[in-house]
């Protein structure tokens, strides 16, 4: 039986949880400016050796986080700490109801900070004012975190859950292998959202899905997230480009004119939450949405509206936009055996689904059976297309760190696109 | 032609102008007022009156809807600390400014002109980065934004309050000295007594700009918890809002038109009619 | 007490002055100085992230340069800046046109209307200014009053869509919120000429027209810049009317790139510095305005 979300108090997300979307894949350099690339690399003239320790984690290329002297794990076996252990998340990104039963099996307190936007979190992170217990980064900013010691190593004997209850693909995964550093947190793809009393078609029909942003029959009603990375990692897949990562000069170009046309075409709207707000509220007919959003769209339409004609469409081999988000340890956290134990309480099978019924994003639980979350009531039958398969994973195309130069033409090429040049 | 031979008797297309400006102004508002007691969802087809989006309604209305009267706690919160504070320091300044003879005077009256020309959103960036980089023991939230409204609600009293220091000139200042009172008697027992109905105009001006302000408090905003009514306002706009939205801008507009309402009133004070009270606050000589 | 007159102690006055000068060199100065500094200082070389540099000599100015050669040299902050002084001189335009004869009539034929005239003028000091915007855009929506009074008078066939990123909504949304900020200044000025003044060029044989042009605009213009000044500024770093208005790029004024710039975590720099372009750019306006006012009662005084 499904937990109904909204008397577990949906309420209003807040808009800004997904701006983390303009920090996407931080880098070191300023919006076109090679001075700035000069000032990176050292003034004294030294090579920028950060930058070249950061190295580009992929699918192909598995990174090895380091481990350093200075910075051990804890040891195994200890006692949890009384508390309070602090939450730095997102705005609404876990279930209250979740954080409470930890605090009643463990009895301890919990509190909880937020942060609108990755740059935000970090920055607190850095400034130390509060000693964290736990912290939920974004895979590209682990290492730039690892690099500057602000993470602990895991001992993962306080999360067994981990190998237990985890997608295998992500409990060795890529980006931080032997999970030295992190545990997997929710996935998600990125795909087309719309409604099908605006849109006649079958979307996913078209011989090119991603075209139906260009479509000016939809002009005015079409939106596309506020974020680079996103936008135009959509456009390069649309054009048949799958290194959603690329520096390549002509893909880029081919990217930036695609992108300007969309102002002129059909008069592109970008936002954080038209997902999941703006299209059950009919402000558009198509919009550029995460997995999670849409399977908490429902929720969001009004009363009396059938949330039937809201659809999602990924490509269907896993063959588009993936992602996931993860959870930490801060080095300097006071609770760390207390932390250990949350994120292992975050992995447990129980407690990922409800959360899950609450967030709409998935927990890449291998308990999780795709196949009954539609008829367990988690998931509308007619979004059943946002539901994440395990082999989507590794079948699908990351947004991983770019290179600071590369980052900085991406980067100059969304400020055109956001001046309306 | 008649009227253009003698068009101070019927200025007809002058008048015109005005009552069309005035509605074009004004009846947005009204529409907006009217679709905050909808009984429907939409906020431009009228479904009906009810009192949904202020009591009824259990999920979104103002009295149900706990990040609304948040933010409206936080808005009067700030908005009551800044006049307590602003008003004293900026009738202070003032004075000091008024009556200074010294070098730096020209310069300090520079500087207190120039919050008022500042496009809002340099001010905002610009505290906005001293927080963050410089004084950061002074959180982004409540703290950082009273800080903040403060700043710029300094250059409004000294406006209002010179005015009326201008008006009353020496005399009666001059007058208890030389009657042989002392300087701080003189201000205490003269001159502040007759400044008293420009420092409650004041008190209420920097209420007003206050709760209204979005810029400052949308750039200084820390979490959640110090979001204002101004900035949830805009927020919500860009979804898409139901009538709550209307129902919380028409309680702020209900404190708003309160405190000038009561700066208004109190040009009363000093024998004057209505009247003259609302000419004399429209060009600005309180 | 000595009688007759005590002198006042030395610096009595500008103890007054002293803690509002304080607060604005601490809170406005200094945060001025601090804008300066995350333009013109370092990037932190791990995460990205601006490090103010706060000695003066050793300001990186290269991003300055850079912005700069942009808007001057044809690239994107070019376009944006001449947009939004497109939108600007349009809407003070228009502001003026419908300002002037409004505070004109209210000042010179208000009669037994004025009160009520003036408080309905004051009125949209006591709307929140977003409050009046989400207003003009409830009316604005596609199926709003504006649509259907249009159809209804025949100048629509179908609905227009306004809120789409249209640059005219975007400036008939500026001269709508800013425009009861020049009506007062202006209203002021008109009130305070002397009524005998004109009565006496009309008494001369000027018609009333000349009487118009030859007194009484030449006595506002005053007023008129006072009034131009006090929205023109503010104007140019506004960012949440076409934020509100048009959620397009197609109308981002220069706020709207601050703002974008200044929240994106790398570029936090070049938003300092489009910042302190703004302000430079506003002082020059500022700095023309009291040039002309000094120069205008120094000829009056002549």
């Amino acid at each position: 039986m499904p937990t109904h979300r909204r008397s577990g108090g949906w309420g209003r997300r807040s808009i800004d949880r997904r701006q983390f979307l303009k920090e996407t894949a931080g880098t070191a350099v300023a919006v076109s400016s090679l001075g700035a690339l000069m000032a990176a690399c050292g003034n004294d003239g030294s090579p920028s050796r950060s930058v070249a320790a950061i190295e580009v984690a992929s699918p192909e290329n598995p990174v090895t986080l380091d481990l350093f002297d200075d910075n051990p794990s804890i040891d195994s076996g200890l006692e949890p700490e009384a508390g309070p252990l602090r939450i730095f998340n997102w705005s609404e990104y876990i279930w209250l109801r979740v954080v409470k039963d930890f605090e009643e099996e463990f009895g301890v307190e919990v509190e909880i900070t937020t942060f609108q936007n990755m740059s935000e979190g970090v920055a607190k992170l850095r400034a130390g004012g509060t000693d964290f217990d736990v912290f939920f980064p974004t895979i590209d900013q682990v290492p730039k975190l690892v690099a500057a010691k602000l993470l602990q190593p895991l001992n993962l004997s306080y999360v067994p859950n981990l190998k237990a209850n985890v997608w295998p693909d992500l409990v060795d995964p890529f980006y931080d292998q032997g999970s030295r550093y992190t545990v997997p947190y929710t996935t998600y793809t990125t795909g087309v959202a719309y409604r099908t009393d605006m849109v006649s078609e079958d979307v996913g029909s078209r011989t090119n899905p991603y075209d139906i942003f260009w479509d000016s029959q939809y002009s005015g009603k079409v939106g596309i997230y506020d974020d680079y990375r996103e936008v135009m990692s959509m456009i390069m897949l649309r054009n048949g480009h799958t290194d959603i990562n690329t520096g390549d000069p002509e893909i880029l170009e081919e990217t930036k004119q695609d992108l300007l046309s969309l102002i002129d075409d059909v008069r592109v709207k970008t936002t954080i939450d038209g997902a999941y707000s703006g299209l059950p509220e009919g402000k558009f007919a198509v919009h550029q949405a995460w997995s999670g959003d849409m399977i908490a769209s429902p929720f969001y339409m009004p009363r009396g509206e059938d949330p039937s004609v809201l659809r999602y469409w990924t490509p269907p081999d896993g063959r588009g936009s993936v992602g996931n988000d993860l959870i930490s340890i801060p080095r300097s956290s006071q609770n760390p055996v207390l932390a250990h134990l949350f994120l292992n309480y975050m992995l447990d099978n129980d407690v990922a689904f409800k959360n899950f019924s609450w967030n709409g994003y998935q927990p890449p639980i291998t308990a999780m059976d795709p196949a009954t979350l539609v008829s367990d009531g988690y998931v509308l039958e007619t979004l059943e297309s946002a539901i994440v398969l395990p082999q989507n994973v590794s079948r699908g195309y990351r947004q991983l760190a770019l290179l600071p130069e590369v980052d900085a033409r991406w980067q100059s090429i969304w400020s055109e696109f956001k001046a309306g040049a | 032609m008649n009227w253009l031979r003698n068009p101070w008797s019927r200025p007809r297309v002058l008048a015109l102008v005005t009552w069309l400006y005035i509605l074009w102004s004004i009846v947005p508002v009204i529409i907006a007022i009217q679709f905050s007691f909808n009984a429907g969802r939409s906020r431009s087809a009228w479904q009906g009156f009810s009192l949904r989006w202020y009591t009824g309604d259990p999920d979104l209305s103002v009295l149900h809807n706990a990040a609304l009267r948040e933010a409206m706690g936080q808005s009067l919160k700030l908005a009551v600390l800044t006049m307590l504070i602003a008003t004293p320091i900026g009738v202070a300044l003032a004075l000091g400014l008024a009556r200074w003879r010294g070098p730096g005077a020209k310069a300090s009256n520079f500087l207190m002109l120039f919050p008022l020309v500042t496009p809002e959103i340099v001010m905002g960036v610009a505290l906005f980065l001293v927080f963050v980089y410089l004084f950061k023991f002074i959180d982004l939230g409540t703290e950082a934004q009273l800080l903040g409204h403060i700043t710029f609600s300094i250059s409004y009293v000294v406006i209002v309050v010179r005015g009326r220091l201008f008006t009353i000139g020496r005399e009666f200042e001059e007058a208890a000295l030389d009657l042989g009172a002392s300087p701080v008697q003189a201000l205490r027992l003269v001159l502040l007594p007759m400044l008293a109905p420009a420092i409650f105009a004041s008190l209420m001006i920097v209420f007003a700009i206050s709760i209204d302000d979005f810029v400052i408090s949308a750039f200084l905003q820390g979490g959640a918890e110090s979001t204002t009514v101004p900035v949830l306002l805009y927020s919500t706009a860009r979804n898409a809002p139901t009538p709550n939205l209307n129902a919380i801008a028409t309680l702020l507009l209900v404190f708003s038109m309160l405190a000038i309402g009561i700066a208004i009133s109190l040009q009363r004070r000093g024998g004057r009619g209505k009247g003259e009270a609302v000419e004399s606050f429209a060009r600005l000589e309180i | 007490m000595k009688p007759g007159g005590m002198r006042l102690p030395r610096g009595f006055w500008r103890l007054f002055a002293l803690p509002g000068v304080l607060w604005l060199v601490a809170f406005f100065v200094v945060p001025f100085y601090a804008i300066a500094a995350v333009a013109m200082g370092r990037l932190d070389p791990l995460f990205g992230t601006s490090a103010p540099v706060w000695n003066p000599i050793e300001w990186d100015t290269t991003i300055l340069t850079d912005v700069l050669s942009d808007i001057a040299g044809g690239g994107i902050f070019q376009t944006v800046f001449f947009r939004t002084c497109l939108y600007v001189v349009i809407a003070v335009a228009m502001c003026l046109l419908i300002g002037y004869p409004v505070a004109y009539y209210i000042a010179r034929h208000g009669g037994r209307l004025k009160v009520l005239l003036l408080l309905l003028v004051i009125a949209p000091f006591w709307i929140n200014y977003l409050m009046r915007m989400l207003a003009w855009i409830n009316v604005l929506q596609d199926d709003g009053y504006v649509n259907r009074i249009l159809m209804f008078v025949g100048l629509l066939d179908a609905p227009r869509s306004w809120l789409d990123g249209q640059p005219s909504t975007v400036v008939l949304g500026l001269v709508y919120g800013y425009i009861p900020f020049l009506i007062l200044p202006l209203y002021a000025a008109l009130d305070r000429i002397d009524q005998r003044l004109i009565e006496a060029a009309r008494d001369l044989g000027a018609s009333s027209w000349r009487a118009f042009t030859k007194v009484t605009l030449p006595l506002s213009k005053q007023g008129i810049l006072a009034g131009s000044v006090i929205i023109t500024l503010p104007m140019f770093g506004d960012y949440y009317t076409p934020d509100l208005l048009s959620q397009s790029p197609r109308t981002s004024m220069f706020g709207n790139q601050i703002d974008f710039f200044i929240h994106s975590g790398t570029g936090e720099a070049t938003g300092a510095t489009l910042a302190l372009v703004l302000s430079g750019f506003v002082s020059l306006l500022m700095i023309y305005y009291l040039v002309s006012v000094a120069r205008s009662s120094r000829e009056a005084s002549s």
